[in-house]
């Protein structure tokens, strides 16, 4: 491991950590975090996209939302673009597990079931 | 001739290119044929060339909520008016829009019956959906519903027939492999979503690394902004040696060059491997309807990423690469197309 590196874990199949020059330390888990990674919460705390990504998840009841910036229209978010800010809509590595377990629940719900 | 709409809502590419291959027959026969899709892969695909003249594509947005999917679906029929509705996987509709509305409908109907998640199958009582059905085509696969006295099964649904398919030689070229090159080229596909899409990449990347100059690896991509022929593609610094996307749609065109294919488990991917005879290592994604194991047989299910590659590189030390199979019948849309005619408008 490269103490100079950041310790946030990318891809779903294959996690690994980002690996690009860290910037700062995540204050709500102490991981080493580059400026891709590191985002702001709603009260203005700057921590990693992994920590946000969890936090939003727990304040967030509404699971029917739209994804509507999936990288396809090569926005600023777009996973071939250089990420300048995060949607709090993004995958984090909290997703992976969730996402190849859904429940059966939104049946007729997810209008881009397959 | 009669007029036809084919529902083919839903995610990924499968619905719509299951649809396009029977679109294809049935316009050559001199059908007029529109099809609806929101899959969000279908705004850079080429549909209208893929059909061509006489054919009509409707993309309704992957982001229509239940309410705006289901009154689409009603301005359509009523707008297109056609002769046969053919429904493909959904039998009550992906919003269940349709279950109220099929009873009523003076028009044939004809259900295009794939796997459904069981718990589907139970909780929204699609025995009883499939009843507004004329005929229920089953095609290449087992269902839930196979055994149905108005089921029929047919051959695997393709979008190319045989003679549409470039050679072994004009596909290795197309890959950009020399004509002295002997090594065997291994493709891996990315489909399913986004993220799928992007997986692929580092799945072929991770393949290549292992299988060095004993192999070539592409990895191939749909239309779409991942693509360095999109418009609006944003283009991505890669090191030296990785391997780059290539576009292709449909990629059946290209099997033939294909000595090893590794993907996911969808309709598509693995019809078009079986008919081909190339041999597949592919992972189950998990889908909301589709059960994507139990289309893989077991030599070709791989668990996780690190067994995907690891079964791929094997087929190399085996010598599979070089003895795929003999291809096979690719006419099931042809014979359904024939089923439909037969069955359903001629009643």
């Amino acid at each position: 491991m490269n103490a100079e590196t950041c310790q946030v874990a990318t891809g779903f199949l294959f996690t690994r950590e980002c690996g690009l020059p860290a910037e700062a330390l995540c204050p709500n888990c102490g991981r080493r975090v580059c400026d891709a990674h590191l985002t702001s919460t709603e009260e203005g705390a700057l921590v990693c996209t992994a920590c946000a990504g969890t936090a939003t998840r727990e304040t967030e009841d509404d699971a029917s939302y739209y994804y509507d910036d999936y990288g396809y229209y090569g926005g600023p978010n777009s996973f071939w673009g250089q990420r300048t800010s995060r949607d709090p809509h993004d995958f984090t590595e909290a997703d992976g597990g969730s996402l190849r377990h859904e429940g059966d629940a939104a049946f007729e719900e997810d209008m881009v079931g397959s | 001739m009669a007029r036809w709409l084919l529902y083919a809502l839903g995610g990924g590419m499968g619905h719509f290119t299951r649809s396009c291959a029977l679109a294809r027959v049935a316009l050559k026969r001199g059908h007029r044929v529109s099809l609806v899709t929101n899959s969000d892969f279908a705004p850079d695909m080429p549909l209208e060339a893929m059909l061509g003249p006489g054919g009509r594509v409707y993309r309704l947005s992957a982001a229509l909520d239940k309410d705006a999917v289901r009154e689409a679906v009603e301005a359509l029929l009523e707008g297109v008016r056609p002769d046969l509705l053919v429904v493909d996987t959904f039998p009550r509709g992906i919003a269940g829009e349709l279950a109220p509305l099929l009873p009523e409908l003076r028009m044939g109907k004809v259900l295009v019956h794939r796997d459904l998640n069981p718990t589907y199958v139970e909780r929204f009582d699609i025995a009883s959906a499939v009843e507004a059905f004329d005929l229920l085509l089953v095609p290449g696969e087992d269902a839930a519903f196979a055994g149905h006295p108005r089921a029929v099964r047919t051959a695997p649904w393709v979008l190319l027939g045989q003679d549409e398919w470039m050679s072994r030689a004009q596909a290795r070229a197309w890959f950009g492999l020399e004509s002295g090159d002997a090594r065997p080229l291994f493709a891996v596909m990315g489909s399913g979503n986004a993220v799928e899409v992007a997986e692929a990449g580092d799945i072929a990347e991770r393949l290549q690394a292992r299988l060095g100059e004993a192999a070539a690896v592409r990895w191939l991509v749909p239309p779409g902004p991942w693509s360095p022929e999109h418009p609006h593609a944003r283009r991505r610094k890669r090191k030296p040696g990785r391997v780059p996307p290539r576009e292709v749609w449909p990629a059946l065109a290209v099997m033939p060059g294909v000595d090893v294919l590794v993907g996911a488990g969808g309709y598509n991917t693995v019809q078009e491997a079986r008919v081909t005879g190339t041999p597949l290592v592919a992972l189950a994604r998990e889908r909301r309807y589709d059960r994507q194991a139990l289309r893989l047989r077991p030599e070709e299910l791989a668990h996780t990423g690190e067994e995907l590659v690891a079964r791929a590189a094997a087929l190399l030390d085996s010598g599979a690469p070089r003895g795929r199979s003999p291809a096979t019948y690719a006419g099931g849309a042809k014979d359904a197309v024939a089923l439909i005619e037969r069955i359903v408008l001629s009643a």
